[in-house]
């Protein structure tokens, strides 16, 4: 177990009290981050791409400019997502008296999100099978674009295979938080128990919204 | 005088008086019935020309010759130039061929017997001439021909002539076409009668059919065409499939057309299939899509798959379908793949799962990455 990243995954706690003894570096995980972003853009891409199946030929330009703003979206909500559950706890473990920078916070919950590199690919091929069995209306008027996006999303939500991916993404999110309990127990200096409770509630929260999502 | 005169004038008076019944004798030969076969000549023809002769006095009358004389209608056999003696009630028959080559009326060739001793006897025989021929016309005939579709033509033959034709035949001649029957047979038809024959007629083109009627007056052969164009155009009963609300999906690199199709002719439209045509490619699951039969009236679902090209904006719909006989009929209609014409597009729906199954390997999967992170997750804190 001397790999850096299948460290971080199965021995997270002796992987983050290691880490401690260096610097902080967000360069690791800033590279996690974009991997999982473009893994992201990759699936926005694919259901791009089934939206603009229902567009006539005149109209996909449309079609292809939103394609590109789904995928720019992705690589970026990689980034923000990073960042986001880095303030996140880094806040929560302020009322448990937490010790330690923002930066180390960052740098571990980065390396936390390494599950969701193969939780994104798991996604996108689902994402593809998904689209793949979806008909999708072919409207005639700019006017129905609306109607097509809530008819291809409907579609997708209808799929059986949406339900599951949803449960494998919630794994994999489990997965994370089992690391970023360890990550935020050395980098804010915390107890296991508040550890816990530093990423339990938000991620807690994070999968609520998504079960309630998804029973629909 | 001299006794020689004397002797030379009786038997001169002898004579007279001896041949003098012979003179009243001919004049009782009588003409009893002149028969013409065909009754009715038409210009050409030839016909037989029978006279019969009586002695209707008590002598035997010595006759030399029959003959017969005629413009217009003129004999072609050889006159009878030694009949001989026709006894006391006897009849006799002479029989002459003749030949109609005036025009049109009634003509009387004279029939002229020339006795042996005294006189002849002339009688004019009338022959009538009329060229009016048999009548042929359709009664019975589709609205319109269409190509290898079979069509019930009925001939009707009228005899509008004074005397009978035998032997009416009706013959389709032509290219283009098969018949059946071949020829159709009516015999003889009196005069002022008819009769009909029905003929099944497959044109493979257009063209002409000529009904030609071949008869018989007396021995002479007539003929009367009737020219039927066959011209093909659209059956006012034929079936008339129409393809109405139809939706047009996209599906992932292909298309799904679904649609109602109706036959709103008044005959069945039968195996009828639809498939995409060029420029779209047919593809798997419903490269084309059955029907059967489509009653007049009748409306059925069809559903077809196919890839076209992003450029594409309509594509043609092919309904194939055949008749009662087995004629195949082809009808074609655009459907719009977007904003072009042809049958309005659907309007936003439901997307569709093209399964509806239970996902197995995606369960499976989340199976193994619930063990997975499980094992991982225990394993993280039991090395903690």
């Amino acid at each position: 177990m001397d790999s850096g990243f299948l460290r971080v995954l199965l021995e997270p706690g002796r992987f983050f009290q290691e880490r401690m003894r260096g610097e902080p570096g967000l360069k690791i995980p800033a590279l996690i981050a974009l991997v999982i972003g473009i893994i992201g853009a990759v699936s926005a891409a694919i259901s791009a791409n089934a939206l603009t199946e229902g567009l006539p030929p005149d109209m996909q330009v449309f079609g292809l400019a939103g394609g590109a703003f789904a995928v720019a979206s992705g690589i970026i909500g990689g980034l923000i997502t990073w960042v986001a559950f880095g303030i996140v706890f880094y806040i929560i473990s302020m009322v448990f008296m937490g010790d330690g920078d923002f930066k180390r916070t960052l740098e571990f919950t980065g390396y936390g999100l390494i599950p969701q590199v193969f939780g994104g690919i798991i996604g996108a091929i689902f994402s593809y099978q998904i689209v793949s069995n979806l008909s999708v209306p072919i409207i005639s008027r700019p006017e129905d674009i609306a109607v097509l996006v809530e008819s291809v999303t409907t579609g997708m939500l209808s799929d059986p295979l949406t339900p599951i991916s949803g449960i494998v993404g919630i794994l994999f999110l489990i997965w994370s938080a089992n690391i970023w309990i360890f990550g935020m127990k050395y980098a804010r200096n915390l107890s296991t128990r508040n550890a816990v409770l530093t990423v339990g509630i938000p991620v807690g929260l994070y999968i609520l919204v998504n079960l309630v999502t998804l029973i629909g | 005088m001299k006794p020689l005169y004397i002797a030379i004038i009786s038997i001169f008076c002898i004579v007279a008086a001896l041949t003098g019944p012979a003179g009243a004798a001919s004049a009782d030969v009588t003409v009893v019935s002149s028969t013409l076969d065909p009754q009715v000549l038409m210009k050409g023809d030839t016909g037989t020309l029978t006279i019969v002769i009586q002695n209707t006095g008590s002598e035997t009358v010595s006759i030399k010759s029959a003959r017969l004389y005629g413009n217009g209608v003129v004999p072609l056999s050889e006159p009878y130039l030694a009949v001989g003696d026709l006894g006391a009630g006897n009849s006799k028959t002479f029989t002459f061929t003749v030949r109609a080559d005036g025009g049109e009326g009634t003509f009387y060739p004279q029939f002229v017997l020339d006795f042996r001793n005294e006189g002849n006897l002339r009688y004019p025989v009338p022959v009538q001439v009329e060229n009016t021929p048999l009548s042929v016309s359709v009664v019975e005939r589709p609205d319109a021909f269409s190509e290898s579709r079979t069509a019930d033509i009925t001939v009707r033959v009228g005899n509008p002539r004074p005397n009978a034709a035998s032997g009416v035949q009706v013959i389709p001649l032509g290219t283009g076409f098969t018949v059946t029957p071949t020829s159709g047979f009516i015999g003889t038809l009196a005069s002022d009668a008819s009769g009909t024959v029905t003929f099944n007629l497959t044109p493979t083109a257009e063209m002409d059919v000529t009904f030609q009627v071949v008869w018989r007056n007396g021995i002479n052969t007539h003929t009367t065409d009737l020219v039927l164009p066959v011209v093909f155009g659209e059956d006012k009963r034929q079936a008339d499939p129409i393809i109405t609300n139809v939706e047009v999906k996209s599906e992932f690199g292909r298309y799904r057309v679904i649609g109602d199709i109706s036959n709103a002719g008044l005959e069945s439209a039968r195996s009828v299939i639809i498939a995409p045509g060029a420029p779209a490619t047919p593809t798997d699951p419903f490269r084309v899509y059955v029907v059967g039969t489509l009653d007049p009236d009748d409306i059925s679902s069809f559903e077809v798959t196919f890839a076209a090209d992003r450029n594409v904006t309509e594509v043609p719909i092919v309904v194939e379908y055949r008749d009662d006989d087995g004629n195949r009929y082809t009808s074609t209609t655009m459907i719009g793949l977007g904003s072009g014409a042809g049958v309005s597009v659907a309007s936003a729906a439901p997307a569709e799962n093209s399964s509806g199954e239970f996902p197995i390997v995606g369960a499976i999967v989340a199976v193994l990455v619930a063990l997975g992170v499980a094992g991982a997750i225990y394993y993280s804190w039991r090395r903690a």
